[in-house]
């Protein structure tokens, strides 16, 4: 698929001119939003967990280094072979390695954001490996040749008639049909024969444990452990930051990461892999890919303790109303702004945000997303790559709204200008204001005109002013 | 106590009666109020949009207004402005003298609420309201707890205005969702800015109220540019104008 370069406002200008579309993403979203709402509030502990979870996923990042070496030694130890990558190039480099030493012609995939985030399935597509993405999502946008865009729900842009159309003329289905259930049948159907065919099985991984050398996969279809059971071949790609120190801390964040998703007390299969199977292979991949050089900012390194649990996706206003493909990069929203900004080559993700805070309330590690987000800005502005035009007209603004003379004398204006002049005649000047909005009422004068004509014994003048 | 009204500039060049109906009613509660001369805007927009060094001087200027002014405290009708002066503030002045003007910065529904606690009004207010929750307000200042949040739950606005006689108070759906103005977000992201200001304004208006009230002005004016192109049968009004109503 083509990608078109444009800025996020653009992508959602777009995305926006069909309201009714709009409206079915935003529910859809606030739906898992208001699941997650009863999931946290049935547990009195939720705060309480979510500082813990925030405190091992901060700890654990502090001291990465070691955490790493023991998860390596255990895994090692229990025959299973690790590999280190520090990009996505060189992940890809190995997967490849691994599979065609094994002679693999099928691959069979469970969810993977960090494979999306390296772009494997192409990579192995140009070397003749046919790559199945397993989860019922994930292949329905694969089919569909999209990636992702919901890093949790990744087809829940897509209406069910839409998956119906796709499946009729993908995997024969009668026309027309759109029930769910006989969708996911078919869908079901066509993966098994999948599963049953394929060479090796690839997944991701949720949470790695240091102390067992073990990873962690979550999914709610069981298509995961399906993939991992059947081929001897199993591969496992991790990023540096899905460390955990133990099976304790690892009980922490799983009791938050369904709940804050989707509002399930746990996900249907949350299984633990730390040995291969008799006769076959185990290959823990450790993927590097940008993530140490976050960490040394101290503010951007935090969006590491992030579970990718999508919450802060399902409560951002403007990701529900803009859809996961305005972000121009992998992973789109709140968390995808966090980590991902730098990939978005119009600079304008960071202002895809009016900086409400939900995300950062949602979140179960308390990620500062409103914080980072507010942070990439200025790291625009010191880079000189603002977007919006802001880097012209800011000085100014910030030269107006410094001069009280010039504030006063140019709002006195606007004041009289909004009052004697056709609103009409004004709307096209205030830009994307009066597109959308009627301009303010305009009151006879300042506050402290005001104050000087009636109240004067209030004013006084400060020492500190020059 | 000795009050320097901070009006940033919004309120002070296009909702002057938000600031009347702040004085009033401070004085109504005897308070002795004062108006530092040459205030001017707290910086957030440049701030907001990463524009720091555009930001300095009129952050400075807006400090500069406060330093040495003889108060108790500095109230301001502007949650989102109190907020970003206050960062502000510390951004560009870390001297003793800034931290002094910063450590007297209060929003309005704070400082009624916990700092000079208004128990008692002697006017009803016949009227039902739908409460306006300002993302700054409740998720950088608390005044209310935010719907993530799953500790105790708390809202000052409504505390202060459900001891009003005649006051009934009512939520839109989606309560503290944001209303989509986000400063230069609204002019930036347009479109993502107006849906949701207007389902912001109709959620509101669903509720049947006769008035959105807040403590942002920002989003007031937003709302009300939505409301007002829209036709819909329900106004803005401060949080001050409700309680100067009240007393």
């Amino acid at each position: 698929m083509q990608k078109v370069i444009q800025t996020h406002a653009k992508a959602a200008d777009i995305f926006c001119r069909d309201e009714s579309r709009v409206d079915w993403h935003s529910k859809a979203l606030w739906v898992l939003r208001e699941k997650r709402d009863r999931a946290a509030s049935s547990l009195p502990e939720w705060e309480t967990l979510r500082a813990l979870g925030s405190q091992i996923k901060l700890h654990t990042l502090r001291e990465l280094p070691s955490y790493l070496e023991a998860f390596e030694a255990k895994c090692l130890s229990q025959g299973v072979q690790v590999h280190w990558a520090k990009d996505g190039a060189e992940h890809n480099r190995i997967v490849h390695e691994i599979l065609s030493r094994h002679g693999v012609k099928k691959l069979v995939k469970s969810k993977s954001m960090l494979t999306e985030e390296c772009h494997l399935n192409p990579f192995l597509e140009g070397k003749g490996i046919e790559v199945i993405d397993t989860d019922l999502g994930e292949r329905i946008i694969q089919l569909n040749h999209q990636p992702p865009s919901h890093i949790v729900v990744p087809a829940i842009h897509m209406k069910k008639e839409e998956v119906g159309d796709l499946f009729h003329e993908k995997l024969g289905t009668p026309k027309g049909e759109s029930d769910p259930t006989r969708l996911t049948r078919a869908a079901r159907a066509h993966l098994r024969e999948q599963f049953l065919s394929a060479d090796a099985a690839m997944t991701g991984v949720n949470m790695a444990v240091a102390s067992e050398g073990a990873v962690i996969v979550c999914t709610n279809e069981g298509n995961a452990d399906m993939g991992a059971n059947l081929p001897k071949l199993q591969l496992h790609s991790m990023g540096i930051d899905k460390i955990v120190p133990d099976l304790d801390s690892a009980a922490v964040l799983l009791r938050m990461l369904a709940r804050n998703a989707t509002g399930q007390p746990i996900t249907t299969y949350s299984s633990l892999y730390r040995t291969p199977k008799p006769g076959g292979e185990m290959h823990v991949i450790i993927v590097d890919n940008g993530r140490s050089d976050m960490m040394r900012d101290k503010l951007l390194g935090e969006a590491l303790k992030c579970i990718r649990c999508g919450g802060c996706l399902n409560t951002c206003p403007v990701y529900r109303r803009s859809g996961g493909y305005s972000y121009g990069h992998t992973i789109p929203g709140p968390i995808g702004i966090a980590v991902g900004a730098d990939e978005d080559s119009t600079h304008s993700s960071p202002w895809a945000c009016t900086l409400c805070g939900s995300c950062s309330f949602v979140c179960p590690t308390k990620v500062p997303l409103d914080k980072i987000i507010f942070h990439r800005r200025r790291l625009y502005a010191e880079r000189k790559s603002l977007p919006y035009g802001k880097s012209g007209y800011m000085p100014l603004v910030g030269r107006f709204m410094a001069s009280p003379l010039l504030l006063d004398t140019g709002m006195a204006a606007a004041r009289v200008a909004l009052k004697i002049l056709p609103h009409s005649l004004l709307k096209p000047m205030s830009g994307a204001w009066g597109k959308y909005r009627e301009l303010p009422a305009a009151p006879g004068s300042s506050f402290e005109g005001w104050v000087k004509k009636n109240r004067p014994e209030l004013l006084v003048k400060s020492k500190g002013e020059k | 106590m000795k009050i320097a009204l901070f009006t940033p500039c919004l309120v002070n060049q296009m909702m002057p009666e938000v600031a009347i109906a702040t004085l009033s009613l401070l004085e109504k509660l005897g308070h002795q109020v004062i108006f530092p001369q040459g205030q001017t805007c707290c910086g957030q927009p440049m701030t907001n949009s990463g524009c720091f060094n555009e930001a300095k001087n009129t952050t400075l200027k807006l400090l500069n207004a406060f330093k040495g002014v003889e108060c108790d405290a500095i109230v301001c009708p502007a949650a989102s402005c109190l907020v970003a002066a206050k960062e502000n503030f510390h951004e560009f002045d870390k001297s003793p003298e800034a931290q002094a003007v910063i450590d007297k910065l209060y929003e309005l529904t704070e400082f009624l609420h916990d700092v000079a606690p208004v128990t008692q009004f002697n006017r009803p207010v016949p009227k039902k309201l739908s409460l306006q929750l300002s993302c700054h307000g409740i998720r950088m200042l608390d005044l209310a707890a935010p719907s993530e949040y799953m500790g105790p739950r708390y809202n000052k606005m409504e505390a202060l205005l459900s001891r009003i006689d005649g006051v009934k108070i009512c939520y839109p759906e989606r309560l503290d969702e944001c209303c989509g103005f986000g400063g230069t977000f609204s002019v930036d992201e347009g479109a993502v800015s107006a849906k949701m200001g207007k389902d912001k304004a109709q959620a509101h208006a669903n509720t049947g109220a006769d008035y959105v009230v807040g403590f942002d002005p920002s989003c007031l004016m937003h709302l009300d540019g939505t409301i007002r192109r829209r036709q819909l049968p329900i106004e803005t009004r401060h949080l001050a104008q409700i309680l100067n109503d009240a007393l």
